[in-house]
């Protein structure tokens, strides 16, 4: 019976001991039956049929519950000790199951009637067991969660009553606005285990004793801010009875709206990560011998500040799933004032070029965050080297001469070398590190089996490759699952953050610390962000630079940094959109659109407003009235007169978009037609057509003749649109998605492979007219462009020809038209 | 005319394709544009020859470090110590622990064969801990932890004394605490060791005999000795006789400093003075004064200054009656020293700079056939390493003359290579640190001076202060004349007897004994006491205390213990006779033992300082001595007396560890310059 208790993992456990087909249904209609069980076992605790539905399908609370429920067995229960035990259920940790039977005893004996008493008792728990083997004792268990401690009415009221008085002053004066939750929470300070019930009530009796019923004024909102409401006794039963969805089985900790507008908000409000020192508080966390004393000493080390890093390969250049890892790294370490390391994990001796390492660095700088320290894992190679000796001789690594494909696959065969002697692996680990074996003949692997099942990772190769930092020092190189978690260890990280995919590492990580007796950090995971409409995949992006499809890495259609950044998106709006994707394990995929979204955000108060048109039409005003070119004062931001002003010229001759002037018009068409005039923006004039040049051939509108009237003596027209005079003429680079197709890579989406799928469209170059007074730009230089978009100098800018890029339209379908 | 001016056009068209061509071509020379050619076999073999290039070097370096390492072992094969099975002298106990402990280490460990054990003496006051504690588990704990095995230093302990070999001189051993290794002596070993004394006298501990050349004292011909002198020649002095002990062959130089351009004044100046000097001896009465006038003449007067520099270079060319001169004056200083030396009881061999004057010429030329000579600005200099860095020694000053870098180097050339010394002992203030060293490193660059046969020390010492911590001066400012301190010692040693009434006790040849003994004796035993390294306060009420640690204390105590055998009314002269009577030395006292335990130490220490040169251990050794004696003698009676007075009882084993007390006590005062008296 007790098998196909875990109705998760039951279907693993069958597949393994009976792999027939028909012990598969036997299983199943089993299953279905113990929940038919299951379900009657838990409404008699007294939830809802509802709420026990519920809690089956979580396999970790249900699993609790019935260790618990078979403790107790032939016991009747009393009142409220049901749900007290589907409360523990619920939050106990994995760490303490073992002490499941204590707890489940305590409260069916009633010495934990409350949920107060029993979150009492597990936090004590938790905290016990970072000594390995440590031994409850009771007399202090039992302190620690008031057992027997009875709190009377009398005690209570005599106990609300002094701490009325000492508020009587403050009551009086704001009666029923007072924030009594405050005498609630002294109240509960001094009265640990009073019922809160009944502490509300005699508040409640006491105030209503001071100041007798509440008038017409008390009534009325708060005169100021103080909104509080406080509802306290209410509040915290919601509390305990929503806890259970709190109980993620992951390394996850997160509120459940997921974003933030800011990474500091994000990380002040949402992200619930452990405190330093802690780390055997969290889920999954291996407590040994030598836990308690390698975190007193890193705590020492530490001084308990919150220690992260940023660990990126130096062989290729950042995109936007890392401006996730940097925020998150750098973000989290900021909010706690504590310190972020950047670590290249140079591990890997091949292609590594001086150009990423600086890449990666002024990226981390340009998104504002600085490194407290720069970090190399190649630093630690000696170390590494000398922990894998440690490791062979403590029988827990051995040489092995499996080839790479051997390896690999579903279901590979188990290495015969696995139980070698121990000093054969020495001395073979020693050849292996002096030259004497040949590449790809034999490696280091762990005797370890990682949670997805690979059996032994491998822990050293051989690779004749010189490294850039170590030169001709070393022909074995350690792998990132054995150098990663070491070299966290070594700079005494706190929090090892990281994506999802590496949820299944983390058991090794652990492993491998612990193996070695030294510090164990905490890896927290958090969804990757993912991208449509592009890739990011170093060697795609190669592929589409050799393929000519794109220039660069940088090309602003890229979604690497540098071709943000090129393309003119300011560094806050990334951190910012990083933000509102949260911090969640989810993998979130989003459209670009999203990204531009908060760019704009930004933009908008930041890029001055400019006159500018992309594809120019002459227009001659026959009565221009002044007799020589007038100059304009225009407002950088018109919402906001004070922000500065520029100057433009008007002449006789203008020049308009050429798709503000229509021959034949739909309906609804608002702006220049032969019969509708137009107004020309911060110009004071208003244009009639008189007559049309076109090509003869063609058709092609080359040229308008047309008259002008002062706004104020001519009817209001119906739109206003952009002009210039006298421009200077510049490029302008408008760019639109890569690819076609929302996954290029997904060849169910794109069978032709991405290379087929893309945008030809994808840049267009205008030569435009703007004013003379954008001829003195600066690469990175940021403007709206009125009723156009965002637009952005690019890098390609000499002193006589100004490149433009277009950042992002004014609305989302903008660029569409 | 269309003719010439198509030919004109071909021949431009000719001319700009010759260019062309030659741009190409310079560019294919610089390799320009070939670099495109993607050839796949060439990138395959590229990438195959670097890989190799990289495993050669990889397969370079760990031959390199086999070869090291194989060298290495070579060596560090453990080859376990002989140990004596019995032993029945003074030996140092610590060597001996620390080669049996070696050995069990080796054994229990074979890896870590040759680490050597850590050994340390247990203070008198903690004896439940043992004697001796082998301390070496926790280090060994640490290097096996480095090497991937988990063991305490407890189970370590445990497996190191499982495999000590008995010893004749360790009753047992034990574990303790968190990896302590006691060690408890054995009784019988200290009354064989005891014995051995009385029979045969102290006998030092065993060691390779060298021949030492101790350079100290050495003051400057014509000025007066002071203070820092009086240090050199104390420690110095002392140093001699403890290698004189260990049986090491021993030179005593003084390295006078008898040569240089001051005695073109003085001899410029004794012309003048005393015209007839080549016929009858100068009455210099005051050298120091004499030098002084010269002096005076010498800054004042540029005539005489002109004639002194031509006396150096007359003298120094062997000019005969500069020569003569140059004598007489030498003989007057080196008059005035020697007195000092006798007042001390101090031997020297004068060995001046003068007398390296041909040894000088010679090392330069020497210098210079090694190519290891510089021309610097008209010197010539000489780098005391290959990196050139830090100070050079000035060999050959720019007018010819040489320094006492060149001294220095003619010196340490003729003491290894003509004396064959094998251990060079300097005897100089501190502040000469960095020029020895130069001159150390000056020589072994040389190949004069080869740090694998030779030994060179500076036992350097901080300067003397006076009572109100300021460099010691008289009263007036000037340098303190040495004979004036010692008459001045006499004197205060004379009033502390006279205080105690001595001279009634004494006849007046003992009080005289007495005084010099206690006066030269605290003067001796002050500086010696006192961490020679450190700065020291010069205070004769200090030094004539007759509590703590000082010379007063420590000859009272001597003859007190001389006095007990001499006051049983029993005839002690022949200790043999009395041990072969069967006199036994018990030891069954607690502080009978601990009082053995004392004595038999002094191997320890004088090995120790054989190691070090700091005498003052040996000072602590002899009061630690006087203070235990105390102890037993406070504890254990030796005569035992009725009522009225009369002996009852002798406890004759007692009586031969005061002798075997005072035979020790007798040694190290000898070592320390201190001349105990029958009667004080």
């Amino acid at each position: 019976m007790p098998h196909c208790l875990v109705t998760c993992s039951s279907k693993i456990f069958c597949k393994k001991f009976y792999p027939t087909f028909v012990t598969y249904i036997y299983a199943a209609v089993k299953s279905k039956m113990e929940n038919q069980e299951l379900l009657s076992q838990f409404q008699a605790l007294g939830m809802s049929e509802q709420k026990a539905k519920e809690t089956i399908k979580n396999a970790n609370v249900t699993k609790n519950l019935q260790l618990a429920l078979s403790e107790v067995k032939n016991t009747a229960l009393g009142e409220g000790v049901g749900m007290l035990l589907y409360h523990m259920a619920s939050k106990i940790k994995p760490q303490i199951i073992h002490e499941l039977p204590l707890v489940t005893r305590y409260i069916v004996e009633k010495k934990l009637d409350n949920t107060l008493r029993v979150d009492a008792a597990l936090e004590y728990l938790l905290k016990n067991i970072q000594k390995k083997g440590a031994v409850v004792n009771t007399k202090e268990f039992n302190e620690s969660c008031g057992v027997g401690v009875i709190v009377t009415p009398e005690e209570i009221e005599r106990t609300v009553q002094e701490h009325i008085k000492l508020h009587k002053d403050m009551l009086l004066e704001q009666r029923y606005h007072f924030n009594a939750f405050k005498i609630m929470q002294e109240v509960r300070a001094k009265l640990k285990w009073a019922d809160a019930k009944s502490v509300k009530a005699a508040i409640d009796v006491e105030i209503f004793d001071l100041l007798g019923p509440k008038t017409e004024d008390d009534l009325k909102p708060p005169p100021k801010v103080e909104k509080k409401k406080e509802k306290p006794s209410t509040s915290l039963a919601d509390k305990s009875s929503n806890n259970a969805k709190l109980a993620h089985p992951s390394n996850v900790s997160i509120d459940s709206s997921d974003g933030a507008n800011t990474i500091a908000e994000l990380m002040k409000n949402k992200v619930h990560f452990h405190t330093p020192g802690e780390n055997y508080k969290t889920d999954g966390y291996v407590i040994t011998d030598h836990t308690e004393r390698l975190l007193k000493e890193h705590l020492k080390q530490t001084g308990g500040r919150v220690q992260t890093r940023f660990p990126p390969e130096p062989n290729g250049i950042l995109h936007i799933g890392h401006a996730k890892a940097i925020n998150i790294n750098f973000g989290y370490a900021a909010s706690k004032g504590g310190v972020c390391y950047l670590r290249y994990d140079d591990t890997n001796p091949e292609k590594e070029e001086e150009k990423f390492f600086v890449g990666i660095r002024e990226m981390v700088e340009w998104l504002g965050y600085k490194p407290y320290k720069i970090t190399h894992s190649s630093d630690n190679f000696q170390q590494l080297y000398e922990w894998a000796v440690v490791l062979i001789r403590k029988g827990l690594a051995y040489v092995c001469h499996q080839g790479a494909d051997e390896m690999k696959g579903f279901n590979p065969k188990p290495s015969p070398w696995r139980e070698r002697p121990i000093e054969e692996s020495l001395q073979l680990f020693e050849d292996m590190k002096n030259g004497k074996i040949d590449e790809g003949t034999a490696t280091l692997r762990l005797k370890l089996t990682l949670e997805e099942g690979k059996v032994d990772p491998v822990a050293y190769r051989i690779k004749f490759v010189p490294h850039h930092r170590t030169g001709n020092d070393w022909c074995i190189y350690p792998t990132y699952d054995y150098t990663h978690c070491l070299c966290d260890s070594i700079e005494n990280i706190t929090h090892s953050l990281c994506t999802k995919e590496f949820q299944s590492r983390r058991s090794s990580y652990y492993w491998l610390c612990n193996a070695l007796e030294i510090y164990c950090p905490v890896q927290w995971e958090y969804g990757r962000l993912n991208m449509n409409y592009t890739l990011v995949s170093k060697r795609k992006i190669a592929k589409l630079i050799t393929e000519r499809i794109v220039n660069d890495w940088d090309d602003p259609r890229l979604f690497t940094l540098t071709a943000l950044r090129r393309r003119g998106f300011p560094a806050e709006a990334i951190n910012n959109f990083c933000a509102q994707m949260g911090v969640t394990g989810a993998q979130i995929s989003v459209d670009p659109s999203m990204l531009e979204a908060a760019v704009r955000d930004i933009l908008n108060i930041s890029a001055p407003r400019r006159l500018v048109v992309l594809e120019p039409l002459k227009i001659t005003l026959i009565n221009f009235p002044h007799d020589k070119p007038t100059e304009i004062e225009v407002p950088n931001f018109p919402q906001n007169p004070d922000a500065g002003c520029h100057h433009i010229l008007l002449d006789r001759v203008v020049y308009i978009e050429k798709s503000d002037f229509k021959l034949d018009p739909e309906k609804g068409y608002r702006r220049l037609a032969l019969d509708q005039p137009v107004g020309l923006r911060h110009a004071g004039l208003v244009i009639y057509v008189k007559e049309v040049k076109q090509n003869p051939q063609t058709g092609e509108v080359l040229e308008l003749i047309c008259e002008c009237k002062l706004a104020e003596q001519a009817e209001k027209p119906k739109a206003f649109i952009q002009w210039v005079s006298q421009p200077i003429k510049i490029e302008v680079r408008l760019y639109d998605l890569l690819f076609k197709h929302k996954n290029p890579e997904d060849t169910n989406e794109v069978p032709g492979g991405f290379l087929s799928d893309i945008n030809e469209d994808s840049l267009s170059v205008l030569e435009s007219y703007v004013d003379r007074a954008l001829s003195n730009v600066k690469v990175y230089d940021k403007f709206q462009f009125e009723r156009i978009g965002f637009f952005s100098v690019d890098p390609d800018t000499t002193e006589n020809h100004i490149v433009f890029n277009r950042t992002v339209g004014l609305k989302e379908d903008a660029g569409k038209k | 005319m269309s003719s010439i001016e198509s030919e004109t056009v071909a021949l431009s068209e000719m001319e700009r394709l010759t260019a062309h061509l030659r741009t190409q071509i310079e560019q294919t020379k610089r390799g320009d544009g070939l670099e495109f050619e993607e050839d796949e076999e060439y990138v395959k073999l590229q990438t195959e020859n670097t890989k190799l290039k990289h495993r050669l070097a990889i397969l370079n370096k760990a031959i390199a470090a086999e070869q090291n390492a194989h060298g290495s072992t070579a060596v560090i094969k453990y080859q376990p110590v002989k140990l004596p099975s019995t032993v029945n002298e003074m030996i140092s106990i610590t060597e001996h622990l620390v080669d049996l402990f070696t050995n069990a280490i080796a054994l229990a460990f074979p890896n870590l064969a040759g680490t050597q054990a850590i050994i340390s003496p247990v203070n008198a006051t903690a004896a439940k801990f043992g004697d001796y504690q082998c301390n070496s588990a926790m280090s060994l704990a640490k290097t096996l932890k480095a090497a991937g095995v988990n063991k305490s230093p407890r189970d370590i302990a445990n497996e190191i004394v499982k495999n000590v070999a008995p010893s004749p001189l360790v009753a047992k051993t034990e574990v303790a605490g968190a990896g302590f290794i006691n060690v408890f002596l054995k009784k019988d070993y200290a009354v064989h060791a005891i014995e051995n004394i009385l029979r045969n006298g102290v006998k030092p501990p065993a060691c390779r005999k060298q021949r030492v050349l101790v350079d100290f004292s050495s003051p400057n011909i014509a000025k007066q000795m002071h203070v820092g002198h009086l240090r050199s020649t104390i420690i110095g002095e002392s140093i001699c006789r403890l290698l004189e002990f260990l049986g090491h062959d021993v030179l005593r130089i003084n390295h006078l400093g008898d040569w240089g351009t001051q005695f073109g004044m003085l001899i410029a100046h004794l012309e003048d003075r005393f015209p007839n000097f080549l016929n009858e001896s100068p009455p210099i009465g005051d050298l120091q004064a004499f030098y002084k006038e010269s002096k005076k003449r010498f800054d004042e007067d540029e005539e005489f200054k002109k004639r002194a520099y031509n006396c150096v270079v007359l003298l120094q060319s062997g000019d005969a009656n500069s020569t003569k001169a140059w004598t007489q004056i030498c003989d007057v200083s080196r008059q005035e020293f020697q007195k000092i030396y006798e007042r001390l009881d101090v031997t020297l061999k004068p060995v001046g700079e003068s007398f390296y004057q041909s040894r000088m010429i010679e090392v330069v030329k020497f210098l210079a056939s090694k190519n290891l000579l510089e021309e610097d600005d008209g010197r010539k200099i000489m780098w005391a390493d290959e990196t050139s860095s830090g100070i050079p020694l000035t060999i050959v000053k720019s007018d010819g003359g040489f320094t006492y870098d060149t001294s220095d180097m003619a010196a340490i050339r003729y003491r290894l290579e003509e004396e064959k010394a094998e251990w060079l002992i300097y005897v100089v203030d501190s502040g000469q640190s960095t020029h020895l060293q130069n001159i150390y490193r000056a020589a072994e660059r040389a190949g004069i001076f080869n740090p694998k046969i030779h030994r060179a020390d500076h036992v350097n010492f901080g300067v003397v202060l006076g009572e109100d911590g300021k460099k010691f001066k008289t009263r007036s400012g000037e340098t303190v004349k040495l004979s004036d301190l010692l008459d001045e010692g006499l004197k205060r040693a004379l009033d502390k007897l006279l205080e105690k009434e001595r001279d009634k006790v004494l006849t007046p040849e003992e009080l005289k004994a007495a005084q010099e003994s206690v006066a030269y004796g605290c003067i001796k035993y002050a500086d010696l006491s006192h961490n020679r390294t450190n700065e020291y306060v010069f205070s004769f009420d200090k030094m004539l205390e007759d509590r703590g640690n000082t010379a007063v204390y420590l000859l009272y105590a001597f003859t007190r213990i001389c006095s007990i055998s001499r006051n049983c009314g029993e005839d002690f002269s022949d200790l043999v006779k009395i041990l072969d009577n069967r006199t036994k030395i018990e030891l069954e006292h607690e502080k009978e033992w601990k009082l053995a335990k004392t004595l038999l130490k002094f191997p320890d220490v004088l090995v120790k300082i054989s190691k070090d040169l700091l005498l003052h251990t040996l000072c602590e050794f002899c009061y630690e001595v006087a203070t235990v004696f105390s102890e037993f003698y406070d504890n254990c009676y030796c005569i035992e007396k009725n009522k009225s007075g009369e002996i009852v009882k002798v406890n004759r084993g007692r009586i031969l560890l005061c002798e075997a007390t005072a035979a020790i006590l007798k040694q190290c005062f000898f070592i320390l310059g201190l001349k105990p008296v029958s009667k004080i």
